[in-house]
């Protein structure tokens, strides 16, 4: 009898992992499958087992964040694309950094052909959305090789961080860019780019002469304005892409080889 | 400060379960709680509990709980505390003293703490720029409970097992705008409760 709060715990316990989402308890709680957890890492090994060819193709969305019918609808488009190795997700995969609402965009982007990976947007910082984006996709600031292209994933948030100076991380992007060896094709992705107000003022001119300044970097990727945009805004010969939300039913789709891209406007 | 929730929390059942040896010898006093809950899920803490008052016709009931996510079971421990009314209209007498209320209806509002979360948008945002609260979630529920009427000390009680079917607002407007891939029971989810009244 003296056990039995722990017995009674030990069962719900198990009830719990029974009745996978049936009960909840709290809308800040951060409960994951395990099929649910790391998914970055696990994504970049999927990707990077693909064969190479000569050209690698990728679509660049985002901002799925509450539009769940939209970004299901994304699928059947994307699938219908020709040889994509992978879907980059620009950020705002969560609208109000809910646990609930990233299980939901996975739900759908896991039927994808191919593998997806994720830069962290504003709305997956708010409330526990942190601990939440860690668990489900991993670090926010990472990155990846394949073919002639490196990719580089960080956090531009700088709002959610109060303007502190550190987000991004400057000193991060520069020895990430530094490391390439092979000088393959440097591309940045994040959600809030450079010449955005949520953006630090204080690390604009820092990021943007970082790519600048690197003869591999070519163009960079973002989200957050939720509409199509795309220019050398610096006019330091980086091409800066926006993609639209999911919402507004678009994307781009890149296709690179050795010293070249191509980027096409894609609406569904 | 940090500790305060923690200590609510722990206190409440010790408070209550005091309050019932006082009326033993004495009239029962306008404040005393009628009876306590304890609450499984819900989206209120794996864990809640906490006093409540009943109302003279024994159909609306209204409870402070104080509940805990434990980090083990959630990724993270989180505190809240939720005041929650509950309206049962009908109560159908079976055998043997027992009965169920085959209907309830009912809205809460929780709050959970942690300085990730807050209530009012902190001023290095523009206005609107996120326009719900972080801390606090207002929800609501239908459900139903079986009863038993109990004779304790020589006095009347009851014991209840409820469960409810709740949602939360954000969870609400996620579904209503995406009527094509979200579906009711992905919004939905179950509690389980026991109520002891006194």
């Amino acid at each position: 009898m003296k056990n039995f709060p722990k017995a009674l715990l030990l069962a719900l316990g198990m009830t719990l992992t029974a009745c996978e989402g049936v009960f909840q308890y709290n809308p800040n709680q951060v409960i994951f499958k395990d099929s649910e957890t790391n998914l970055n890492q696990k994504n970049i090994e999927r990707i990077q087992a693909i064969p190479l060819k000569d050209t690698v193709r990728f679509i660049l969305m985002g901002d799925t964040q509450r539009w769940y019918d939209e970004t299901d609808a994304f699928i059947e488009s994307a699938n219908n694309q020709k040889d994509v190795a992978f879907v980059l997700h620009a950020g705002d995969i969560s609208d109000f950094g809910l646990s609930q609402e990233f299980k939901w965009v996975n739900e759908i982007l896991v039927k994808l052909k191919c593998p997806y990976l994720t830069v962290i947007g504003n709305h997956d910082l708010v409330a526990n959305g942190p601990a939440a984006y860690r668990k489900i996709y991993g670090p926010m600031d990472y990155s990846f090789e394949y073919g002639h292209n490196k990719f580089i994933f960080i956090n531009t948030n700088s709002r959610e961080y109060v303007f502190n100076g550190e987000v991004p991380n400057l000193n991060w992007l520069q020895s990430q860019l530094a490391d390439n060896r092979d000088n393959k094709n440097a591309i940045v992705v994040a959600h809030i780019p450079p010449f955005d107000g949520d953006f630090d003022p204080k690390l604009q001119d820092g990021y943007a002469g970082l790519l600048a300044n690197d003869p591999n970097v070519k163009f960079s990727l973002y989200g957050h304005q939720h509409t199509f945009r795309d220019g050398d805004f610096y006019e330091d010969g980086v091409h800066y892409y926006l993609t639209t939300s999911t919402g507004e039913r678009g994307y781009w789709l890149f296709t690179t080889w050795k010293g070249g891209y191509k980027a096409e406007k894609i609406e569904y | 400060m940090k500790k305060l929730p923690l200590l609510l929390f722990l206190l409440a059942p010790f408070f209550a379960t005091a309050q019932i040896k006082d009326r033993l010898d004495s009239e029962r006093k306008w404040f005393m709680p009628d009876h306590l809950k304890l609450q499984f899920a819900g989206n209120i803490g794996f864990l809640s509990g906490g006093p409540g008052y009943i109302s003279n016709n024994k159909t609306l009931e209204t409870d402070l709980l104080f509940g805990f996510l434990p980090q083990k079971f959630g990724g993270d421990g989180l505190f809240s505390t939720t005041l929650k009314t509950t309206y049962s209209p009908w109560s159908i007498p079976l055998k043997n003293s027992y009965y169920i209320k085959p209907f309830s209806i009912g809205f809460y509002l929780s709050y959970t703490f942690g300085k990730q979360f807050d209530t009012k948008l902190p001023s290095h945002y523009p206005v609107g720029y996120y326009w719900w609260a972080t801390s606090f979630r207002p929800g609501a529920y239908i459900g139903g409970k079986l009863g038993k009427d109990l004779v304790v000390n020589k006095r009347q009680r009851s014991l209840e097992m409820y469960y409810e079917l709740g949602t939360y607002d954000l969870l609400l407007i996620s579904y209503v705008q995406n009527t094509g891939y979200l579906r009711p029971s992905d919004i939905v989810n179950l509690a389980i409760g026991l109520r002891y009244g006194f």
